[in-house]
């Protein structure tokens, strides 16, 4: 960085400040895009002439020599302009820098990466070659780690040193500016890369997902909710550029449907929409309530990775489970044609049920239903291992009071609200058209901010 | 098949016409020898197997897809939402996709155009026959979806059921199964005997017997299309009778009798007392007409510690059959057990001959 650069500048001249100081305010322009913040600081600053030559800069021109004020004055409009995003920029990197610093568990990763080193300097390392391998890589990964959020804590401060120096310069380098800014957004992308491999780190997060919608209290109304949820997902599988396809969808009877189950895939399909799981809530004026009051209603979201058949090497002794159909009541058999051949799939141990109703045939649903209940038991697998046994076992979700996870009001008000991360918004047309990034991510955050204070 | 009645207005359908070719063939086949071509011409052919020679668009597929859904919840059908289901297999049928994704397209796009292997109004014709007729869906396009296969069925044949698929899992399950000489009586569509086929090794054989002409064929048709005539004997007659030259030394012998009171035939359920063949269901007047036969038949044509497996109309039948094999056919049977289905009815039983 060039301080020389800085020094050569002419400081403009403070002529007409008191007269003028408070003019630039009358600019619309810049009053419009200035954060409320750097107002007031501006205003109760105990420095006022500091600020002296960027606010003559964009005094509305006066009638003396016009033109050549115009010009000048559009340059510096945007010069003083493209500060204040900057420095609010820089602000808000420096925030997120020390965030990310602080939630990536640095002190705990310094520990370990000390450790980690002792260890790689012991003389016996190579006695047990597999183990000197693992330590050594998780040596490189910690190592890496470290370097990156240290990259970040430089790259940020050499962002702020430029605003800084620029405050108290009392004068503008575009390409100073233009540098800091360019640092700023390169370091924003890496940020947004290290929090999404941190956010999505899930051993399957990288995979496909399978989202299972089922109506829950409610009756009609939340059948209808059921099936308003089944578009809100598709939509947003589409929008995310995911192969998305429904796989099963079973009616209700009088509208909407009784469960659904859409199949994404793509990259990290499952990482995002993992968090949906849950019972999700819509309070509006039911078009289905003969008389319009105002009508709760439940579904429930079940999300599971898609997982290829081959990576699903989870042994499932044939003594653990009972197969059942809901061929119930009557002779069956010869007695009975009906393409009921459906399959329900219990694992003893667990608990967990799966249910195949799409396929033709009852061992095609079999089959189907052993790789979804394989694919559920890995997952639980994996919460059990990140969270206590009761959260497993309220693996099912239950669509009723007091279980949801979010809130979606039609009617008297418009909201939406993610009761886990407080994430709200009055947009629910958006939403219910798939618009749920902002949801998505605000739950990973979330997430991995609890998964840290865990630790 | 006296329900002709009503149907007279199907004679231009493709799907019946089939009906009058197989009567036709009937009389002919008596004559015929066994190395008659097989191929399934395309007005008889099952509605999957059809090339995709009609067109029309999502729009108007969602059409279809509405007035078919109506119908089925306005008719006094007791499983609106099962028809539901049909309904989408039947559009996977006539159509080449999988995943019905027509149907979520037609409203964003209306006039994408959708290969069909009928025209669109026959869709029309056929769906009314199977919710106002009651005709099985499984007749209408000519397929039944069971195990891994994809059966060809058609009128006169019984429609395999969900719950025999088990029975191929007995037989998977008995040591050196895929080696030996087996028998599936009264194979119906070939049901049994083309899944069995489907395990056995270089030296194992099925044979398919059945009385009825048609299910031969049909039977026939199954066996080919899954390229096992080297495995799948089909035989024409009742019961052990074509199989006089194996006495003794079949490996198993497995069977899907006609096991239904004949008091009870008039109460099924439409789609079956109306659509399916009396021969593959009336088990005489306590259902056990065909059952103790072959109890006693297969103590001839099995080795010894052969295996069978019969289904029954469950639980007591089952039950009673097992009680028969210690008793009046006590030290010819070992290990003979009453299995349920899924749905908990005890619904097989099988058992080693001595």
């Amino acid at each position: 960085m060039s301080i020389e650069c800085l020094r050569i500048l002419q400081p403009i001249p403070l002529h007409r400040h008191n007269s003028h100081s408070f003019s630039f305010f009358t600019s619309p322009n810049v009053f419009l895009r200035r954060p409320k913040s750097s107002i007031s600081r501006l205003m109760f600053s105990d420095d006022h002439s500091k600020w002296a030559p960027l606010l003559h800069s964009v005094r509305p021109a006066t009638s003396e020599n016009q033109s050549s004020v115009e010009v000048g004055t559009d340059a510096f409009e945007w010069a003083l302009q493209d500060f204040y995003a900057l420095r609010k920029d820089v602000e808000t990197s420096l925030q997120r820098v020390d965030e990310i610093r602080a939630s990536a568990g640095l002190e705990k990763l310094e520990a370990d990466f000390s450790d980690l080193e002792n260890k790689s300097a012991d003389s016996l390392l190579w006695d047990d070659p597999s183990n000197a391998q693992k330590i050594l890589l998780a040596l490189t990964e910690v190592k890496d780690k470290l370097k990156q959020l240290s990259e970040f804590k430089s790259q940020v401060e050499e962002a702020e040193t430029i605003v800084k120096l620029t405050e108290e310069l009392d004068s503008i380098d575009s390409g100073l500016l233009e540098e800091a800014s360019e640092i700023i957004k390169y370091l924003n992308k890496s940020l947004d890369k290290f929090e999404l491999t941190q956010l999505l780190s899930g051993p399957y997060d990288k995979e496909g997902a399978v989202i299972t919608i089922s109506a829950g209290a409610g009756g009609t109304d939340a059948q209808d909710w059921a099936d308003m949820l089944l578009r809100m997902y598709f939509r947003w599988g589409e929008k995310q550029k995911y192969k998305t396809k429904i796989v099963e969808k079973s009616m209700g009877e009088e509208a909407g449907i009784k469960s659904a189950t859409i199949e994404l895939e793509g990259n990290f399909a499952y990482g995002y929409i993992s968090g949906e799981k849950g019972t999700h809530r819509i309070v509006r004026q039911s078009p289905f309530n003969s008389k319009g009051l105002r009508q709760t209603s439940f579904a429930g979201v079940e999300v599971m990775p898609l997982l290829p058949e081959e990576s699903l090497n989870v042994e499932i002794p044939e003594e653990d489970l009972e197969i059942s159909t809901s061929r119930a009541g009557g002779k069956g058999g010869q007695n009975v044609n009906k393409i009921e051949s459906a399959v329900r799939m219990l694992h003893i141990p667990t608990g967990v049920t799966v249910r195949c109703t799409e396929e033709r045939s009852q061992l095609a649903n079999r089959i189907k239903a052993l790789s979804r209940l394989k694919a559920k038991l890995l997952v639980i697998a994996e919460e059990q291992r990140a969270s206590e046994i009761k959260q497993i076992r309220g693996d099912t979700v239950k669509a009723e009071w007091g279980q949801q996870i979010r809130n979606y009001v039609f009617h008297p008000y418009k909201l939406v609200k993610d009761v886990r991360t407080s994430f709200e918004t009055s947009d629910i047309a958006s939403v219910m058209d798939g618009e749920l990034d902002l949801f998505i991510k605000a739950y990973l955050k979330h997430k991995y901010t609890m998964s840290m204070e865990t630790e | 098949m006296g329900f002709l009645g009503e149907k007279d207005m199907f004679c231009c359908l493709p799907i019946c016409s089939f009906r009058f070719t197989c009567s036709r063939s009937r009389g002919q086949i008596r004559f015929c020898s066994s190395s008659r071509p097989l191929s399934i011409t395309t007005t008889s052919a099952p509605l999957f197997l059809r090339p995709l020679s009609h067109n029309t668009t999502s729009s108007h597929l969602q059409t279809f897809h509405a007035w078919a859904k109506s119908l089925a919840f306005s008719s006094n059908h007791p499983d609106p939402p099962h028809l539901i289901r049909e309904l989408t297999w039947l559009l996977q049928d006539a159509t080449s996709d999988p995943h019905t994704s027509f149907l979520q397209l037609g409203t964003t796009h209306p006039i994408w155009r959708v290969p069909l292997r009928v025209e669109l109004k026959e869709l029309y014709v056929l769906w009314k026959a199977r919710v106002e007729e009651r005709r099985p869906l499984q007749y209408i396009v000519g397929c039944e979806h069971w195990r891994d296969l994809i059966l060809v069925v058609r009128d006169g044949v019984l429609i395999p059921r969900p719950e025999t698929e088990m029975m191929v899992d007995f037989v998977k399950e008995i040591d050196g199964s895929e080696s030996g000489l087996w028998a599936d009586l009264g194979t119906g569509s070939g049901a049994i005997a083309v899944a069995i086929g489907k395990m056995l090794g270089e030296d194992g054989k099925v044979f398919a017997v059945d009385l009825s002409q048609t299910a031969v064929e049909v039977a026939e048709i199954n066996v080919e299309r899954y390229g096992l005539k080297d495995k799948v004997e089909v035989r024409h007659g009742s019961w052990f009778e074509p199989l006089e030259d194996v006495v003794g030394k079949l490996t198993g012998v497995v069977s899907n009798p006609p096991y239904i009171p004949s008091k009870h035939i008039p109460g099924l359920q439409v789609e079956v007392g109306k659509h399916e063949p009396q021969l593959a269901l009336d088990g005489g007047e306590d259902g056990l007409h065909h059952l103790l036969h072959l109890c006693e038949g297969c103590l001839s044509v099995l080795k010894s510690g052969g295996f069978f497996g019969f289904e029954t109309n469950g639980d007591e039948h089952s039950e009673l059959i097992a009680g028969l094999m210690k008793t009046r056919w006590s030290g010819q049977f070992r290990d003979v057990k009453v299995i349920a289905d899924f749905a908990g009815i005890k619904r097989f039983v099988t058992g080693f001959k001595m």
